[in-house]
């Protein structure tokens, strides 16, 4: 064996690169983490189907609240940023490291672009009475999409400093190919979160007046 | 991934890669497709659960095909898809039943009108 | 290649050259003394100092506890006050579970594994050290409270603005070790976030929290160095019993605890934001956190018991001088308790109104969940039958073990009944079950453990009758303390009530358990004072005083810093024996000796990112507090945490190559393979 051989070149007894399977770990264990705050979500617009009363202690539809524009757009952002990631990883593997770059750098703006229309969002839908104290659903709406949020910023400040390492000629070969691979799998990952949360907590409340949630309910509003 | 070495990728790597470069951009056509009809169905006259079902089929649909092909699970070692789907099964059958217990008759509604 | 060494091996590492990492700054690789313990990233270290610090915390607990139970010694007494007493059996369940066993189980873990599988490290030295040093800080945070605590009885903060301004002055945590919204929630209509309890409660929270982290990042180590770093020819089915119940155990940490990270994030929100999740006034479910913490909380209790289960596994065979019997089936049971422990956490629950149907369903999951239990011992008891036993500290306690467990498993199957556990819940029943588990299963297996590699982590043999005297101690002492609590909670004293009036027939049993309570702290210290005296001065000995049957019995005690000299290849389960007693030798690979083999490099960085937690730890129950400025102090503390990964990141794995001694220094290889 040759003696130049760093620990993580050593043969791995799966074949599998250690950084590659304690990511999809900690993948396995988001998944619980995400379960939970979806859950939570979704168990209280089971218990209160009839929306928030905001504080002028009008009670407001759900549908009224949400701009299904505007989250459609984000979500396009996002899985075409997840689909230049899958480009980036796969330049980084055949070497091209301008290639690399350049797709990185879309990921990056894409991130980005879905930040802030997360963090418009957030500010239209205070502006029309939901708020994290003012009602469960402010809260659980505000937290959930919240920690979603700041995980992709944490992709996105993750990604940036991939980019700028590029810079510095140490990112490449095999190694390289796996950092960015790894990275890619968290950012992708944070895509699928989205994929969820954008079925389970804005689609199903077009589904009748109430949402999926109130079909016993009568639709009129006190 | 195959390579360990720091020579050239060799070629056969550099065609396997291009092959999924191509069904990359079909894959993201279609995930955008699919979005886009998903917005689309929610306000068609259907019956809720057919609609929800159809909503659920496409979000998983799209979900597996991000972790099948953008996250190569599918090129990868079957470990790695077992752990994952470990994670997520558990998540949802744990939260699945966490819902089941919560029901809008059961809670005490003297604190909050 | 970017990450090379670029040395020639060494004997030892003071002979390194100074090497700059990919930062420009100096490793510490060549230190010695304090600093290389705190920049060590060697898991054998690593596991030494998680013990020494369990160790410590046990005897906090510990002291928690006899406050407790002098406080009930006699009915109506006054030896504490009862928001005092509150905060004595919060943190004396805190303490225990989170910074004694859970740690203690780490530190074996940490030493154990990578010598099991036949490694050198784990998989991600540096995050090794990063779980220390969370886990020694957040301990820290939380045992800080009472510093707090002392500090406001005293009287120190009373001229301070902020603290006139409390409306609760409880600074160590009362709100017991599962903090129930909604005494640890708020109340009152938006975002008022009124509370009931005072800062100890947003201690307890952030303390909890980063402790998780560190479990997290262990498990996640550990999962990835049990899968993918074992030996040549080290199968799944040849590993020894005790790395199969840490893999088990660590996969149970990594689903688990997001559970509670998630219930802890939304508990914050409530108290620092207003936010509505637990707060009845908005219609927040207050029984949606014990739903939460259970979640987690029934896997925690098995990953509290499975390590220990896995010591014995390790120890009884090797005084029976058999194989254990029925290993894939213990192995299997063990991955079954971890499977169904996520299906029965509402057993905790059982009188909060779930409805007949979900009770149902969680009584037969619990009784479900006894089976592989009883299984396991039964395979234990196989193992021991026909065997030579030899009744060495480390045996008579893991023998301990099996029969204690089994009557803490009686109590919980009873508990498993619904319509009995309607009367058990909240009484003293409950804490005779959980301490017969936690002390005559948990305590003695871990004991077990520690007097049975204890010689190859020190080089050096316990002194046997004050072995046997400070086990007779324990386990005399605990169950004279909590055999009773059985008979006292069917009577009816409720749990976590701080006295109890004359006249309900429970004065006589609460005295004799007080007694038997300082008896088992006398011969817990005992234990721990044989313990660290055989560290410096116990009768040296050499690698297998035992007659071991695994890999780490191979070695030189205490074992030297490159584990294998050749890397080892094995053909069997008990591969060791095996080479010792049977025809299967262990093979060795043509690594090490002269060209040395590759060591990973120590550093600040896994100590510095986890300093973050420090700033965390104090600056938000600091903002509960009112103190100004202090999220100031949390926003440093995330800079803290940054800035450390970062640097972690960017100083590269390093590394430098150790020469190890030629094979004819190790036991007799029978043959040298080709790489």
């Amino acid at each position: 064996m040759s003696d130049h051989a760093a620990a993580h070149e050593a043969p791995t007894s799966t074949g599998i690169d250690h950084k590659k399977l304690i990511m999809w770990l900690f993948l396995a264990s988001d998944c619980m983490f995400f379960g939970t705050l979806i859950s939570t979500h979704l168990l209280y617009r089971k218990l209160f189907p009839a929306g928030f009363t905001d504080a002028e202690g009008h009670q407001r539809f759900i549908q009224d609240l949400f701009s299904i524009e505007l989250t459609s757009f984000s979500t396009f952002i996002l899985l075409m940023s997840s689909f230049l990631m899958a480009l980036a990883v796969s330049a980084m593997h055949k070497g091209q490291l301008k290639s690399f770059r350049r797709n990185v750098l879309g990921v990056i703006i894409f991130g980005l672009i879905f930040l802030g229309c997360q963090v418009f969002e957030f500010t239209h839908f205070y502006h029309k009475g939901l708020t994290i104290q003012n009602s469960v659903l402010g809260s659980t709406f505000y937290v959930l999409t919240g920690t979603h949020g700041t995980h992709v910023a944490i992709g996105v400040l993750w990604l940036i400093l991939l980019y700028f390492y590029s810079f510095t000629g140490k990112l490449g070969g095999h190694m390289g190919a796996l950092d960015v691979e790894v990275a890619g799998l968290y950012w992708h990952f944070v895509d699928i979160v989205w994929i969820i949360i954008f079925t389970a907590v804005y689609l199903v409340e077009y589904l009748g007046p109430y949402g999926i949630w109130g079909s016993g309910l009568p639709a009129v509003v006190k | 991934m195959s390579s360990s070495h720091e020579a050239a990728p060799s070629k056969a790597f550099l065609a396997e890669e291009v092959r999924r470069y191509h069904h990359f951009i079909v894959l993201a056509l279609w995930l955008a497709v699919v979005t886009g009809a998903e917005i689309v169905l929610i306000y068609l006259p259907l019956p809720t659960a057919v609609i929800f079902t159809v909503l659920t089929l496409m979000s998983a649909g799209k979900f597996f095909a991000v972790i099948l092909w953008f996250m190569h699970l599918i090129y990868d070692k079957r470990l790695l898809f077992w752990c994952f789907l470990a994670g997520l099964v558990l998540a949802f059958a744990t939260y699945a039943a966490l819902l089941c217990l919560f029901s809008a008759d059961r809670i005490d509604t003297r604190w909050f009108a | 290649m970017s990450h090379d060494s670029h040395h020639a091996p060494v004997a030892c590492k003071t002979e390194l050259a100074p090497e700059r990492s990919d930062l420009g700054l100096y490793r510490p690789d060549r230190a010695t003394g304090l600093i290389d313990w705190l920049t060590t990233v060697d898991h054998k270290k690593i596991g030494i100092m998680y013990g020494a610090f369990a160790m410590l915390y046990f005897l906090i607990g510990g002291v928690e506890a006899l406050a407790i139970r002098t406080q009930l010694a006699r009915p109506d007494n006054d030896f504490v006050t009862a928001r005092m007493y509150n905060q004595l059996f919060t943190m004396h369940g805190t303490t225990m579970i989170f910074l004694g066993v859970m740690p203690l189980s780490a530190a074996f873990f940490n030493f154990l594994v990578p010598l099991q599988v036949g490694a050198r490290d784990v998989a991600f030295p540096r995050l090794n050290a990063f779980s220390l040093w969370t886990f020694v800080f957040g301990a820290f945070v939380l045992n800080a409270s009472w510093l707090f605590e002392f500090g406001h009885l005293a009287g120190w903060f009373d001229s301070f603005a902020w603290h006139k301004a409390l409306v609760y002055t409880d600074f160590a945590p009362a709100n017991g070790w599962f903090s129930y919204a909604p005494l640890s929630g708020t109340f009152g209509a938006n975002g008022q976030a009124l509370r009931f309890t005072g800062v100890g409660t947003d201690f307890w929270i952030i303390g909890i929290q980063v402790l998780g982290i560190a479990s997290l990042a262990a498990s996640f180590n550990f999962i990835c160095t049990i899968i993918n770093m074992r030996a040549k020819g080290m199968t799944m089915m040849r590993l020894p019993v005790f790395t199969w119940m840490t893999l088990v155990t660590s996969v149970l940490i990594i689903l688990a605890f997001p559970a509670i990270t998630v219930a802890l994030i939304e508990l914050m929100f409530d108290r620092a934001f207003g936010a509505n999740f637990f707060n009845p006034s908005a219609g927040g479910q207050p029984v949606l956190w014990q739903h939460l913490f259970w979640i987690f909380g029934h896997p925690e209790v098995y990953i509290l018991v499975l390590p220990a289960m896995g010591i014995v596994s390790e120890v009884l065979p090797t005084f029976s001088g058999k194989s254990l019997f029925g290993y894939p089936i213990i192995v299997f049971s063990g991955a079954v308790i971890g499977f169904l422990g996520f299906a029965v956490w509402s057993h905790h629950m059982f009188t909060t109104g779930l409805g007949p149907v979900p009770t149902a369903a969680f009584s037969l999951l619990t009784m479900a969940i006894a089976v592989p239990t009883g299984v396991k011992i039964f395979n234990w008891l196989g193992t021991i039958w026909g065997g030579r036993i030899r009744f060495t500290p480390p045996m008579v306690l893991a023998l301990g073990f099996i029969w204690m467990f089994m009557c803490g498993g009686f109590s919980g199957v009873m508990h498993s009944s619904a319509p009995a556990d309607s009367q058990q819940q909240d009484s003293y029943f409950v804490i005779a079950h959980f301490h017969y588990v936690l002390l005559g299963g948990v305590l003695l297996g871990l004991m077990a453990g520690l007097y049975f590699w204890f010689p190859k982590i020190f080089g050096r043999m316990p002194n046997a009758p004050v072995a046997y005297l400070g086990s007779a101690l324990v386990i005399l002492g605990f169950n004279l303390a909590f055999g009773p609590m059985h008979y006292l909670g069917l009577a009816g004293q409720p749990r976590r009530t701080h006295t109890y009036h004359a006249g309900n027939g429970w004065e006589t049993w609460n005295y004799v358990a007080t007694i038997g309570a300082y008896i088992l702290g006398i011969g817990v210290v005992i234990v721990f004072g044989n313990l660290v005296w055989t560290a410096f001065r116990g009768k040296k000995c050499g690698n297998d005083p035992w007659d071991g049957r695994t890999l780490e019995w191979s070695l030189p005690s205490p074992v030297p810093e490159y584990n294998f000299a050749q890397a080892p290849v094995v053909a069997t389960r008990d591969a060791f024996f095996e080479h010792k007693h049977g025809a299967k030798k262990i093979g060795l690979e043509n690594d090490g000796g002269e060209a040395g083999v590759h060591m990973p490099s120590q550093s600040w960085m896994p100590m510095l990112a986890s300093a973050g937690f420090l700033f965390i730890g104090f600056g938000m129950p600091m903002m509960a507090m009112g103190i100004p400025h202090a999220g100031w102090l949390v926003i440093s503390g995330l800079g803290v945490l940054f800035l450390g990964i970062w640097l972690w990141a960017l100083e590269g794995p390093g590394g430098y190559m150790l020469k190890t001694p030629a094979p004819s220094g190790a036991p007799a290889p029978a043959e040298t393979v080709a790489h």
